[in-house]
């Protein structure tokens, strides 16, 4: 039946075909990937009003037959051509430069070699690519390029050094210190830890997000064999004071100080000297390059040494056995130099466009509070609308993609841990937002958000009963809800 | 080599300025421009010959990066923006298009006790 009806319209445009070359797209239509489509190639009907027997021969066309062996041929329904969102959430990934895709590309392709592969041409301009790229990470943290091994990404760095720095050493030193406002990886690392019998303490912070330098002094202990405190936070973009951090933690012999720097490389002058860092966790696709890879700095003088994750082959130095991905590591290299290259401009531009973002919202909308320090990376803006709920925000404002936290919970409803340790009450951290300006953002872009966020604004609290009463000067914090 | 001169530069500015126009990505093509302007700017007023010469053998290959980046960008082409799609519609006389997509939401934070 199939056949049949195929091989009609087959016959039919086999003339014109053999006349013009632009008749064979009546079957296949060069469109943009994101356009494909099946086409319908049942013969046209006749002009004119349609039969209800055709109708349902048009319906039944492409029902599932057992000629179809059990492949679902579907015709899917073409929606309107919606438009993209504007995209403000960098933190949680940013879009690959097309200037770090070119570099990839030689690799996916003409070059595919096994960097490891010692016996041949192949090997050696893989090794070659990935030596190069090393350089470039190493460059942009003030690192020797030995110091720097692969792995998949921050988490998977973050992990191996954690649980690695602890194991090691755990027949002397059995604890850690980290704070409240770590990415998740490196909490539950900790608390996998903790199971282990080790001992952590997690460090507080201010209601501006920073730690105390007093409270750290205090808690390094004897035993302490690490303290990883996070760079850049990815929720509210406060910077820790590495500098202090690494000067207090290096006045202790034998305790090693950790940082996640995946939000701080390549967007603010990081020197792994300078802070006294002896781990870094860096990932690719926070600095504009692809997903899949990241590194860490494990430094060699003086050693840090740490107990493998995985076993195999013994690449990197032994501490992550496994090929190298010899084309994201390209990716990675490329996107640290253009990183290390456009650090000054991007930040400058960052800089401009938050404040534009900042003053547009809060000069029109009031009851606003922003979370963390004002000091911090500017690419990072969380806001808090009073009386207005995050999520129901996020789902008015369809055209902006925004997130109200880190990406790792946004399926949650449960407020961020990272607000709630600076101190913010449960409302506010429920009704926060994280707006996060790249290299790539518009001036354009950041005027229709602030005209957007401003409308949905005030049209939710003019439907709030809560802004209601805010208005008739009724203090909320009195009342009690649970009365009956 | 010899210092490229003001109509090569000037020319290597206008292909570089071409390109970054044939992004396909509203982002991209920005981005690329608005970096093309600067970082010419930023050097307008260099004299020094070996360090235009380097300049220009820098843009050189740039350019060459920038063609090609901007046919991958095209060959996958996604939907316009928003932003896109407002700044046509103002062009075309029809004003507010990105409007319509207002917020569908009830009742957030209302309290539910009483």
């Amino acid at each position: 039946m199939l056949t049949r009806q195929l091989a009609a319209p087959l016959r039919r445009s086999l003339p014109s075909t053999s006349r013009a070359l632009g008749s064979v797209r009546t079957f296949v239509q060069p469109t943009p990937a994101s356009h494909a489509s099946v086409q319908d190639v049942s013969p046209v009907p006749p002009r004119g009003p349609p039969s209800q027997s055709q109708a349902a021969e048009a319906a039944a066309h492409f029902a599932p037959s057992s000629q179809m062996l059990g492949f679902k041929l579907e015709v899917p329904r073409r929606e309107e051509s919606t438009l993209r969102p504007i995209y403000l959430d960098v933190q949680a990934t940013a879009p690959m430069d097309p200037r770090v895709l070119d570099a990839m590309l030689p690799y996916y392709t003409d070059q595919y070699g096994n960097p490891h592969s010692r016996t041949h041409a192949y090997g050696w301009e893989a090794e070659k690519a990935v030596e190069v790229a090393r350089k470039e990470v190493a460059d942009l943290i003030g690192a020797e390029d030995k110091d720097i091994v692969f792995t998949s990404g921050a988490t998977e760095s973050n992990n191996m050094i954690i649980k690695g720095v602890a194991r090691f050493h755990k027949e002397k030193r059995n604890h850690i210190i980290t704070t409240q406002t770590e990415h998740k990886c490196v909490l539950d690392s900790c608390r996998k830890l903790q199971e282990e019998g080790f001992e952590v303490t997690y460090l507080p912070v201010q209601t501006d997000g920073l730690i105390r330098l007093s409270d750290l002094a205090s808690a390094i202990r004897p035993t302490t064999s690490l303290v990883s405190i996070m760079a850049v936070n990815n929720e509210t973009g406060v910077i820790q004071p590495l500098k202090e951090i690494g000067a207090l933690v290096k006045q202790h012999r034998g305790v090693y100080f950790h940082s996640d720097c995946a939000q701080a490389v390549g967007k603010i002058p990081l020197d792994v000297d300078e802070a006294q860092l002896d781990l870094v966790s860096i990932s690719g696709h926070k600095i504009y390059g692809p997903k899949g890879v990241g590194a860490a700095y494990v430094r060699r003088r003086p050693r840090v040494r740490l107990e493998p994750i995985l076993s195999g082959g013994g690449q990197e130095r032994g501490l992550r056995s496994g090929t190298l991905p010899a084309p994201l590591i390209v990716g990675l290299g490329e996107a640290c130099r253009l990183a290390k290259l456009e650090m000054a401009a991007d930040h400058k531009r960052i800089s401009a466009l938050s404040h534009r973002l900042i003053s547009g919202i809060t000069t029109q909308v009031s009851h606003i509070v922003r979370n963390g320090s004002a000091t911090g990376y500017p690419g990072c803006v969380n806001l808090s609308f009073s009386y207005v709920e995050g999520e129901s925000l996020l789902m008015a404002l369809k055209d902006v993609a925004l997130s109200s936290g880190s990406a790792c919970t946004s399926a949650s409803l449960e407020p961020s841990y990272v607000l709630r340790a600076l101190g913010a009450a449960e409302d506010m951290a429920h009704s926060s937002l994280r707006f996060g300006i790249g290299r790539f953002t518009t001036e354009e872009e950041i005027d229709f958000v602030v005209r957007r966020i401003v409308s949905v604004v005030n049209k939710l609290r003019d439907m709030s009963p809560l802004w209601e009463m805010v208005q008739e000067g009724i203090d909320i914090s009195t009342i009690d809800w649970t009365q009956h | 080599m010899s210092a490229p001169t003001r109509s090569q530069v000037l020319g290597l500015y206008t292909t570089m300025l071409r390109t970054s126009r044939t992004f396909a990505s509203y982002n991209f093509r920005n981005y690329f421009i608005r970096r093309t302007k600067e970082k010419f700017r930023e050097h307008a007023n260099e004299t020094n010959p070996a360090k235009v010469s380097e300049l220009y053998q820098d843009g050189m290959k740039e350019l060459e990066v920038l063609r090609r980046a901007a046919v991958v960008n095209r060959l996958y082409e996604g939907p316009k923006l928003v932003v896109e799609k407002e700044r046509l519609g103002r062009a075309a006389g029809l004003g507010g298009g990105g409007a319509g997509m207002e917020a569908s939401v009830g009742g957030a934070g209302q309290p539910t006790g009483a």
